[in-house]
């Protein structure tokens, strides 16, 4: 036995790092991401229960929008953002997410998922069901609100002002 | 499907922890109260199924589609600020 340990060990590469996982997808690339980032949903997202470990990346320095790729099945990711920029006036519901996670408000981050169709200008954010995050465990959650207010597709683009902004 | 009789104010036991309780029955309407424990979602199913389904929707394609909303953005914030 003891030799088959020590076999094993001389196959690891000199890189290995523990707190370090290797994320391959064929869609988006292959990502490293730090074990201590990835946000664990209980629950999974709705309708997609085993859906339950993901990251979220940044795109690019300064952009709102991030990656939230799903680790189970690396080919599925969504864009979001804090809605803080996007959305000025939405309510985002940090007292019901630390409610729900059982945490204090100041430690919960909030997303709202961003939907692109093929025309991106006629891209929405679901202010319906937001993501919640317990900054210091990541357990996370989509919530589900049901407020008339929160449209699970808003959309982000006034369609006068994108026409504008194309030209 | 498991089909049940209940009179108003009796109750529904599913698993444990969640009880699923008839309050009022008027009209084509049934009120319903359900107790069950924080980590059970509960939704009335339009709702879900409307989340489910732009949970769907949302699901990039291709790294592409994220960067073209990026660039949408930044052009239209651009343009709201000047």
């Amino acid at each position: 036995m003891q030799t088959v340990s020590v076999a094993e060990e001389s196959v690891v590469p000199a890189a290995y790092r523990p707190d370090v996982i290797h994320v391959k997808s064929a869609r988006f690339g292959d990502f490293e991401v730090l074990a201590d980032r990835v946000l664990h949903f209980p629950q999974g997202l709705i309708g997609f229960p085993r859906m339950r470990r993901f990251v979220i990346l940044d795109h690019r320095p300064g952009s709102p929008f991030k990656w939230m790729l799903c680790l189970e099945q690396p080919d599925v990711a969504f864009a979001v953002v804090e809605p803080r920029e996007m959305v000025p006036d939405y309510r985002a519901p940090l007292e019901l997410g630390a409610r729900t996670l059982g945490v204090d408000p100041a430690d919960v981050a909030l997303f709202v998922i961003v939907t692109i169709p093929p025309d991106p200008t006629a891209m929405t954010v679901n202010l319906m069901a937001p993501v919640v995050v317990d900054v210091r465990t990541r357990t996370s959650r989509q919530l589900v609100l049901e407020d008339p207010r929160c449209d699970p597709s808003y959309r982000v683009c006034a369609p006068r002002v994108a026409v504008a902004a194309e030209s | 499907m498991l089909v049940l009789t209940r009179k108003v104010g009796e109750r529904i036991r599913i698993g444990d922890e969640v009880t699923l309780q008839v309050l009022e029955v008027r009209g084509g309407q049934v009120r319903l109260g359900l107790a069950a424990p924080a980590d059970v979602r509960i939704f009335r199913e339009e709702i879900f199924l409307a989340i489910e389904g732009q949970n769907q929707d949302a699901q990039l394609p291709d790294q592409a589609r994220l960067a073209d909303a990026a660039a949408v953005w930044e052009a239209y914030a651009d343009g709201k600020r000047s």
